[in-house]
């Protein structure tokens, strides 16, 4: 950075409950990515102190926190099941056992059969089920996902959405998805956080009581549109 | 399998007009021996001590310029691609630089090293290292961030990221790299030898074309003809099977 710097993030605070799905939502460039990049410890705050589980997280700790990019970020020289592999293959050295547990993860998200194949060979949506496996792999108690659904068409996005509720219900983890998506926001969270423009700020934390499993007919309750529309509001506000 | 074929027929043919134009006096034979007459001479220089001695110098001068041109350019290109500082200084000279016809500087050569074997590889690995650098530095380049920031995020040691991600990511480009700084190479050497030199390859050549000898001349060019597409096949059968899941 060259001139003055600018505060991506300001007097952030907040907690979030173990086991639950936790959605921050704010507009584009409020510094949404760079907080989840501290909560995963790939940047360092400049002030402030984040624990998780306990303990702070000055780097990557993959046992504790798994992250969850978007669909691109798969590496296109391995396939799909080596791609879930990866984290697997960073420090032990059982192939076989690894290679059971990809198979696993490969089968929860729904794409047995597809492990041969390369990310350039799989669809949007197929990918990003990839991404989530690889995610999951390793079994860390929490998981961050930073906008995993943009890259897909709206349709598949939704689908996916849903996919990813019946794969959280299964487990027991703690997620913290981040989505510049009302819809999503609302569709997937037991609570809302959202941002405001930069610098970043928690201007509003919501809690979603629609009840779980969700199922798509929900968007088009009152409820659901109340609180769509009360996220809007924080959000034009302080765009304003 | 059509296109296959259609690319025989005008191997073929290039082929036939070189043999049957010349040996019915459409094309003067002195200026293009047709090409039977061609491949027996090549047969012939082959078993000659002397063409075996000058590809022996030439080969040597090929692969020592290359030896020392393809990891220099390497690291080179890794450093200023990686060290922000470092580029944001170098690249811009590079890049003029690498404008520049590098067979200007031959006689510079000549001045520092002579016209023995010394000057050819250094002649061929100062031309190459440019090719090499630049290309490197595009390879680094072409490491998408997100792939390293995935493997980070996965707690990827700083040598593990260099093994499992850049060299991955990097290798259709670097093969590329090598395919072409081979091109660079070879032709650093047989300029510098077709320039002035008493040995190698290109230097016979020279002389050849100099006595009028056509047969030899074009038995040679043939010969290096061949050399050359070997080696780039070669590559660019590895290439093709490393970079399967390039789109």
């Amino acid at each position: 950075m060259y001139g003055g710097t600018v505060p991506a993030l300001e007097n952030i605070s907040f907690n979030v409950p173990a086991g639950r799905f936790t959605v921050i939502v704010g507009p584009s460039g409020c510094g949404k990515t760079s907080l989840l990049m501290m909560l995963a410890g790939l940047r360092a705050q400049t002030q402030g102190t984040i624990q998780c589980l306990g303990r702070p997280i000055p780097q990557p700790d993959p046992l504790r926190v798994g992250v969850i990019f978007q669909e691109a970020s798969l590496y296109p020289w391995l396939t799909a099941l080596e791609n879930i592999e990866f984290p697997l293959s960073l420090r032990g050295t059982e192939k076989k056992e690894h290679r059971r547990r990809a198979q696993a993860m490969l089968e929860l998200v729904g794409l047995s059969g597809f492990g041969e194949r390369y990310p350039h060979e799989l669809s949007g949506g197929m990918k990003q089920r990839v991404s989530i496996a690889r995610g999951l792999v390793q079994d860390p108690p929490v998981l961050l996902m930073d906008e995993p659904f943009a890259a897909l068409d709206e349709q598949t996005r939704m689908t996916m959405g849903h996919e990813l509720l019946r794969i959280w219900s299964t487990t027991s983890k703690t997620v913290v998805f981040i989505t510049h998506s009302l819809t999503e926001a609302v569709y997937l969270a037991d609570e809302v956080l959202v941002m405001s423009a930069r610098p970043g700020r928690i201007i509003d934390r919501i809690h979603v009581d629609l009840p779980r499993p969700r199922s798509y007919d929900m968007m088009a309750t009152d409820v659901f549109g109340r609180l769509r529309d009360r996220i809007w509001q924080q959000i034009r506000k302080s765009d304003a | 399998m059509k296109i296959v074929f259609a690319r025989l027929a005008l191997l073929a043919l290039v082929l036939a007009a070189w043999e049957l134009l010349p040996r019915h006096g459409i094309v003067n034979p002195l200026l293009l021996p047709p090409l039977g007459d061609v491949l027996a001479m090549l047969g012939e220089l082959l078993q000659r001590g002397q063409v075996r001695e000058a590809l022996g110098v030439s080969a040597a001068e090929v692969l020592l310029a290359f030896v020392v041109a393809v990891p220099l350019g390497a690291a080179l290109g890794v450093l200023i691609a990686e060290n922000d500082y470092l580029g944001e200084v170098f690249k811009p000279m590079l890049f003029i630089v690498f404008a520049i016809p590098k067979s200007i500087f031959l006689p510079m050569f000549i001045l520092v090293f002579g016209t023995g074997f010394q000057q050819k590889v250094a002649y061929a690995a100062f031309t190459t290292t440019f090719v090499v650098l630049m290309s490197a530095a595009a390879a680094v380049e072409s490491v998408k961030q997100d792939y390293l920031l995935v493997a980070r995020s996965y707690g990827a040691t700083r040598l593990q990221l260099v093994s499992r991600v850049y060299v991955p990511s990097m290798m259709p480009l670097l093969l590329e790299t090598l395919r072409i700084s081979m091109i660079f190479n070879f032709t650093g050497v047989l300029i510098a030898e077709m320039y002035a030199s008493r040995t190698g390859i290109g230097h016979l050549i020279a002389s050849w074309g100099e006595n009028f000898q056509m047969k030899q001349l074009f038995a040679g060019v043939v010969l290096l003809a061949a050399a050359a597409i070997v080696f780039n096949e070669a590559v660019r059968f590895l290439e093709s099977r490393v970079s399967a899941w390039r789109t």
